[in-house]
């Protein structure tokens, strides 16, 4: 992407100087007030996170029952979400681990919020297939401990193999993400002017003083955790889509399902960061830092990634077929044409049907444009998660066992307020901490000025 | 103390006129003022009328003397602590259980059980394979009888005008009702009784009525309105051809379970004996018969007669009809080794019962597949007696003994206005319903498992009930209430019916309490009834656009008598799948016709009685009718009524068909639950169907190659062989897993998002279209599979195998991810998605558990075990003796109760039991054998043998 031609939008600025990119990044966190909007939009935000916890301690206390869930289909919306989110948060990782060790410059500025979007997504992802266990008291069972009255856990399992790579995965990404914010926390602390957030801030970054030997060993230990953290991208999606490879049903019973998943995390993953993006350098003047050349490289990364994923749709269409199976064909069809085939049609029309206008330079380079889309992609990727885990299950093998669902308020609840919660939790980061990486964007600027 | 006026209407006045040294708790008391009084009169009338007199010093000492003896009273009731089990009962052993012989007495027939109880409690009832009526079978009724034992719907005390009272209360209001009514001879006395057969009782109702010889007898079934003098009796093992005209003689009648095993046992296709008997079925709606019949014909129900002179006609002149059905029929007959039997409905028209007698004749039938006896029915007037008697005042004091009148009179006989006209009712019967609540006196029954009492069964047998526990609310047996009613108060509920059999001496006595059956005392074969000629009545064709509607007993419910057990209300009708409720059945043509859809609601109306049911279409019914389910809608104090009573548009004529009954639709709906949503097998190969021409099929299964390592057995390898060719559809194996298997019922609204909880399910698939329509049963218990796709996707170990290859389930270790589930192609797995036991302490349902079955709580998930706890209990004796399991030593609980002994249960290891040869025969097939789970659980195909089944028309 260096050899963009020079109509490109820059990475950065060209009015940033190394004295105007802390100013502005930590004004953020440290400036005395921000617009009221913005308490507005946490407030909305944070009521949705009390209807999470109201609709967690109902679950809670009335039984896994009151979500939508029956048999044959045992599990729905919880597990679309983890989905879901997982797939989010994998943006994250590649933006700050990939694009990090591939040296891409621009990555810069936009590596900081999309990996808090990586954690909190991934909390997330964590806490959905523990709320959905019956017992979910007990979902400690899961791991080795070497307790007596424990079983050892079945090592056959995919969710075994799922606690363990979210159980990483979270470690990693908040390893990373805290890592990198050591310098940053320094510039706060040294920029405080209140007592209470030189301290906080001060403890948070952990006498870093900026030395070289500081940076030196930051660096080598940056780009090891990155090193470390990039399989990730690609392991823990296909673990989890090992839940539904490794099943018997037809609709999970597919070998495509760990790579299209990764495309389909990736794919929703950057819709998320142009959610997140656009309004933040909208609403707090970032313009110089994240530009329209990051809009559209994320809309080309989104146009590569849903690509495969509508290859995926295509090949599990044409497997299908081509399988001979009539459990299996008789899948496919019902997903088009059964009882949620309003969804199947919507899934297409947005994940396919929009991408299409990403071809066009224009859409890519407008901001409000690429909202809109990333909001129809987002919605679109939940819809295709819930296409697969549902409308498989609804149709096996015996017609006598198949069954709608009717999701629930519960439901509902769930998924609004987990929405509520992560952007609740994204309103008080920006808050708190710097949204942008202001050691990275430095020396992005000093990069340029030294490229010339 | 002068007062003035002005004073008098104020408080202060009135506390100064009070009269002194009284006891008050309220100001307005002392004062006496008006509204406190009245109030107080309103809630504790008893208490007000002795309340009226100040109470004097010694009055008071008095009552505190009593209250202290009282308080010592509470040390009466049964301990609630936990005590050591000191003075073991003989022969008692904690923690085996102990089985009982006994009967279940419905509609007035007995069913032999073998009752198991657990330190005293009856915790399931097996069928004892020695009485005729049972043959070692049972039906969802008899299953679930230990819930209506328990269950807490039940009435409770005696009681009087609706308030308590006692059974000595009750005892000297009968010497009373004794002591006017034998001057008169019993002249405006009568009683009440339901279908009955006990012997016990017709010797009571006899000693009464020679002392009072104008008692008047009435008698009530709303299942068998008709009580014919002589009955018959078939044998249908011993026919080729059964004809049924239009009777469901395997789910309805006395003799259902013994016709159940007769008909499979003469259907038993195998490798060295490949025939079987054909059974053709006229079928107004769709019923079990009909279902398993080879050859069917739908007829317009009220069409009965029609069709059957039209077959007799035809066998008359041996000259073959258009219609396929009586063509083959006739083939059949003439040929010469044929051995038929006819067999009328239960409420056949004079017409088709003199036909069927006629023809049974004609084929030889008589004597040998088909005797006659004399009915062991009680016989009675009816209820239109009883309604005349008493408007014209012949009638005075009734005593019913069991029928909830009130709930099952036909909507024009106004029984509620006749029994208001008597100047005493006194009731007796397991519930506070509508008839108890509008009877001057009620009597809490005992109910058959806590009761002296005696029955017969269809074929005349005579067994003893004899309790199994305690009554657990008080209640008495109806020969308690007669023998009151005769003078006796005395006499205890078993001496009473050992007064009946006088010639049994004592080790006789014990012999017939411990088989179950008193021997010798079937009843012997009587001539047929006199052959009557009565021409058929033509059925009214009505407007073409009229709709007929047909009433029938719920197959569980019968006509209200089970209505209160929710296990039954919980339990899938076999035809329709509907719980929770009843419903206008009809055909997709007949609601297009109507306008009509699944879930909307209809009022049907028929000479200005409605009824409001939602729609809920069923293929297999003929157009132009609509079939509604009795039974429903009882109110029954203690619980909601559940559907809807359609008694109501009954008609005191009888028959259950209603013509011309206007259908409107309501702007409503009402969603209609049932537990199988999609009906069609989609060409896939789940049922199998095979013409009996092309037996024994070619067994074309080639070993799949897997990665898994051989399964190995160390111990038994048990296995379950289902005959399709058996299987009725009944569901009484449903029902005795759900009460082995301690599994809950869990409410409608549940059923309706897919909670249900039982283990074991019967599938129903229709196939082919328009008269061809075949319904096919499928039951799927667990498979247990070999290769097991639950058990490898369970992250907890909680599912695994054991050593003699069952798929167990480890309820603690669960954590409810319910990936087995997901993970299972037959979808036989049930979560506990709430809370559904109720762990209370003082419920008495918990009685009801079985002991050696774990209870399981919120949040995991359970499936069949093959009743794991039978088969380690039987691995445990052998282990005890030394010696080897025999074969059917062990059976599962849903194979013990089956009636026509489709489902085989044993170790596979053992190349001699009786399940390893089922599953060598050519017809044996798993299902979904292609994903190769290897199940253990497989099926023998089902196999048809219409004349026409050369052509293969399955699917």
């Amino acid at each position: 992407m260096a050899s963009d031609p020079p109509r490109d939008p820059p990475v950065l600025s060209p009015g940033a100087t190394p004295r105007s990119i802390p100013a502005a990044i930590s004004a953020i966190p440290l400036g005395p007030k921000l617009p009221r909007r913005f308490w507005w939009g946490f407030g909305f935000f944070f009521a949705l996170t009390l209807v999470f916890l109201f609709s967690v301690t109902w679950v809670l206390v009335e039984g896994i029952g009151t979500l939508g869930l029956d048999i044959p289909a045992a599990w729905a919306f919880p597990i679309i979400n983890t989905v879901w989110w997982i797939g989010i948060g994998h943006a994250g990782t590649l933006i700050s681990a990939v694009l990090l060790l591939l040296r891409q410059r621009w990555r810069n500025s936009i590596n900081r919020f999309a990996e808090a979007m990586t954690l909190l997504a991934a909390s997330l992802a964590a806490f959905h297939p523990i709320l959905h266990l019956g017992r979910p008291q007990y979902f400690y069972w899961l791991l080795p401990l070497p307790v007596t009255h424990m079983p050892w856990p079945q090592w056959r399992s995919p969710l075994v193999w799922d606690f363990f790579a979210i159980g990483t995965y979270l470690i990693v990404s908040l390893l990373f993400w805290y890592m990198g914010l050591i310098p940053d926390l320094a510039v706060l602390r040294d920029r405080a002017k209140r007592r209470g957030a030189q301290v906080a801030y001060g403890l948070l970054a952990l006498g870093w003083r900026g030395s070289a030997h500081h940076w030196h060993r930051f660096e080598t230990a940056y780009f090891l955790i990155a090193a470390l953290a990039t399989p990730l991208v690609v392991s823990v999606h296909s673990v989890i889509a090992l839940d539904f490879t490794s099943a018997i049903i037809p609709g999970y019973h597919s070998t495509i399902f760990p790579p299209y998943f990764v495309a389909g995390a990736l794919y929703s993953g950057f819709a998320m960061v142009v959610t997140i993006a656009v309004p933040l350098r909208a609403f707090f003047g970032l313009e110089a830092f994240i530009t329209l050349r990051h809009i559209d490289n994320a809309a080309r990364v989104m146009l590569g990634a849903g690509g495969v994923v509508a290859f995926g749709y295509v090949s599990e269409a044409y497997f299908a077929w081509y399988s001979g199976d009539e459990y299996e064909r008789y899948m496919i069809w019902n997903r088009a044409f059964g009882d949620y085939g309003w969804l199947f049609w919507t899934m297409l029309a947005c994940n396919v049907g929009a991408l299409q206008l990403l071809w066009f330079r224009s859409v890519r380079r407008s901001q409000w444009t690429m909202f809109a889309l990333a909001m129809v992609i987002n919605i679109g990727m939940w819809i295709e998660r819930y296409v697969i885990v549902v409308t498989s299950l609804t149709r096996d093998f015996l017609p006598s066992a198949w069954n709608t669902l009717a999701p629930t308020w519960t439901d509902f609840g769930l998924l609004a307020g987990s929405l509520g919660l992560f952007f609740a939790l994204m309103f008080l980061f920006v808050r708190l901490l710097p949204a942008l990486s202001i050691s990275e964007v430095e020396e992005l600027q000093h990069e340029l000025k030294e490229a010339g | 103390m002068s007062v003035t006026g002005s004073a008098r209407g104020t408080l202060r006045g009135r506390l100064e006129t009070a009269a002194p040294a009284r006891f008050w708790q309220v100001l307005e008391e002392v004062s006496a003022e008006g509204g406190f009084s009245h109030r107080f009169s309103a809630e504790f009338p008893e208490i007000a009328e002795r309340l009226s007199g100040a109470v004097d010093r010694r009055t008071t000492l008095k009552l505190m003397g009593a209250a202290l003896l009282s308080a010592g009273l509470a040390g009466c009731k049964p301990s609630k602590g936990i005590a050591p089990y000191v003075d073991q009962p003989e022969f008692t052993v904690p923690g085996k259980p102990r089985f009982y012989a006994t009967s279940l007495v419905l509609d007035g027939y007995a069913i032999g059980v073998l009752g198991e109880t657990h330190e005293g409690r009856p915790t399931k009832l097996e069928g004892n394979p020695a009485h005729p009526g049972s043959l070692g079978g049972t039906d969802a009724i008899v299953q679930t009888a230990v819930y209506t034992l328990y269950s807490a719907d039940r009435s409770r005390y005696v009681r009087r005008g609706g308030q308590p009272a006692t059974w000595g209360a009750f005892q000297a209001e009968m010497a009373e009702l004794r002591d006017t009514y034998v001057s008169r001879g019993g002249a405006g006395l009568g009683v009440l009784i339901g279908a009955e057969t006990s012997p016990t009782l017709a010797r009571q109702l006899d000693a009464l009525q020679a002392e009072m010889p104008a008692l008047a007898v009435y008698r009530h079934s709303a299942t068998t309105p008709r009580n014919p003098a002589v009955v018959p009796v078939y044998r249908f093992d011993r026919a080729d051809v059964i004809v049924s005209l239009d009777a469901d003689f395997l789910a309805e009648g006395p003799g259902r379970l013994a016709h159940a095993r007769q008909f499979s046992d003469s259907r038993r296709v195998r490798r060295e004996a490949a025939k079987m008997s054909r059974l053709y079925a006229l079928e107004g709606v769709p019923s079990l018969t009909g279902v398993a019949a080879d050859v069917r014909r739908k007829i317009r129900p009220g069409a009965l007669d029609e069709a059957v002179s039209e077959i007799a006609a035809a066998l008359e002149s041996g000259a073959p009809a258009g219609d396929k059905f009586i063509a083959w029929l006739v083939a059949d007959l003439g040929a010469a080794a044929s051995r038929a039997v006819f067999v009328p409905p239960l409420d056949a028209s004079l017409y088709v019962e003199a036909t069927a007698l006629a023809l049974n004749q004609r084929f030889g039938a008589v004597g040998d597949r088909v005797i006659y006896i004399a009915s062991p029915e009680i016989a009675g007037a009816p209820l239109e007696t009883l309604v005349t008697d008493a408007e014209s005042g012949r009638l005075e004091q009734l005593v019913i003994l069991g029928p909830d009148v009130l709930h099952t009179a036909p909507g024009d006989l106004d029984i509620t206005g006749a029994l208001q006209r008597l100047a005493r009712v006194y009731h007796h019967g397991l519930h506070v319903d509508r008839t108890a609540r509008l009877a001057h006196w009620h009597v809490p029954a005992a109910h058959d498992l806590e009761s002296w009492s005696d029955g017969r069964a269809y074929e005349g047998s005579a067994s003893i009930l004899q309790p199994l526990i305690a009554p657990l609310y008080g209640g008495v047996t109806k020969h308690q209430v007669l023998a009151a009613l005769a003078g006796d108060f005395t006499s205890s509920a078993q001496e009473l019916v050992r007064g009946t059999w006088p010639s049994l001496n004592d080790e006789a006595w014990f012999e017939a309490l411990k088989s179950g059956l008193i021997e010798g005392s079937a009843a012997a074969a009587t001539a047929p009834p006199a052959a009557t000629s009565v021409a058929p009545a033509t059925a009214v064709d009505g407007a073409t656009d009229a709709v007929d509607v047909v009433l029938r007993p719920d197959p569980y419910f019968s006509d209200g008598t089970h209505a209160a057990n929710l296990f039954l209300a919980e339990l899938p009708r076999p035809l329709t799948k509907i719980v929770w409720g009843n419903t206008a059945e009809m055909s997709p043509d007949t609601a297009a016709r109507l306008g009509v859809a699944q879930d909307d609601v209809v009022e049907l109306s028929a000479n200005g009685r409605t009824v409001v049911l939602p729609v809920f279409i069923h293929p297999g019914m003929p157009e132009g009718v609509i079939a509604v389910a009795l039974g429903f809608g009882r109110e029954i104090e203690g619980s909601a009524p559940i559907g809807v009573n359609a008694f109501v548009l009954a008609r005191r004529d009888g028959g259950g068909v209603l013509s011309e009954v206007t259908v409107q639709k309501l702007d409503a709906k009402e969603h209609v639950v049932t537990t199988q949503h999609h009906h069609s097998m989609e060409g896939r190969d789940i049922v199998r169907e095979l013409p009996l021409a092309a037996f024994p099929p070619e067994r074309n299964e080639p070993a799949q190659p897997t990665l898994y390592p051989e399964y190995e057995n160390p111990e038994e390898a048990w296995g379950m062989s289902i005959d399709l060719n058996a299987c009725i559809g009944c569901m009484a194996c449903v029902a005795a897993c759900q009460v082995e298997n301690n599994s809950p019922v869990v409410g409608r609204e549940e059923v309706a998002r897919g909670h249900e909880m039982h283990w074991l399910r019967v599938d129903r698939y229709y196939a082919g279209d328009g008269d061809d329509q075949r319904t096919l049963f499928q039951p799927v218990p667990c498979m247990q599979c070999e290769d097991a796709p639950c058990e490898v996707v369970c992250p907890v170990n909680a599912t695994v195998h054991t050593a003699d290859g069952i798929n167990a389930q480890v309820y603690n270790r669960c954590v409810g991810t319910r990936y087995c589930s997901q993970n299972c192609p037959y979808k036989v797995r049930r979560f506990n998605f709430f809370a559904y036991q109720d762990f209370a302490e003082d419920n008495p349902l918990s009685l009801l558990m079985n002991p050696d079955v774990s209870v399981r709580e919120r949040g995991v998930m359970e499936k069949c075990t093959y009743c794991v706890q039978r088969t380690r209990a039987a691995q445990i004796e052998a282990n005890i003796t030394d010696s080897p399991i025999t074969d059917g030593s062990v059976m599962t609980a849903c194979q013990q109760a089956c009636p026509s002994r489709a489902i085989t249960f044993g170790n596979l290891k053992d190349r001699s039991s009786a399940v390893a040869r089922e599953k060598g025969e050519p017809h044996a097939y798993a299902l979904l054998e292609e994903l190769n789970t290897k199940p253990r659980t497989t099926y023998l195909a089902r196999i048809r043998n219409a004349p026409d089944s050369e052509e293969d028309d399955g699917e």
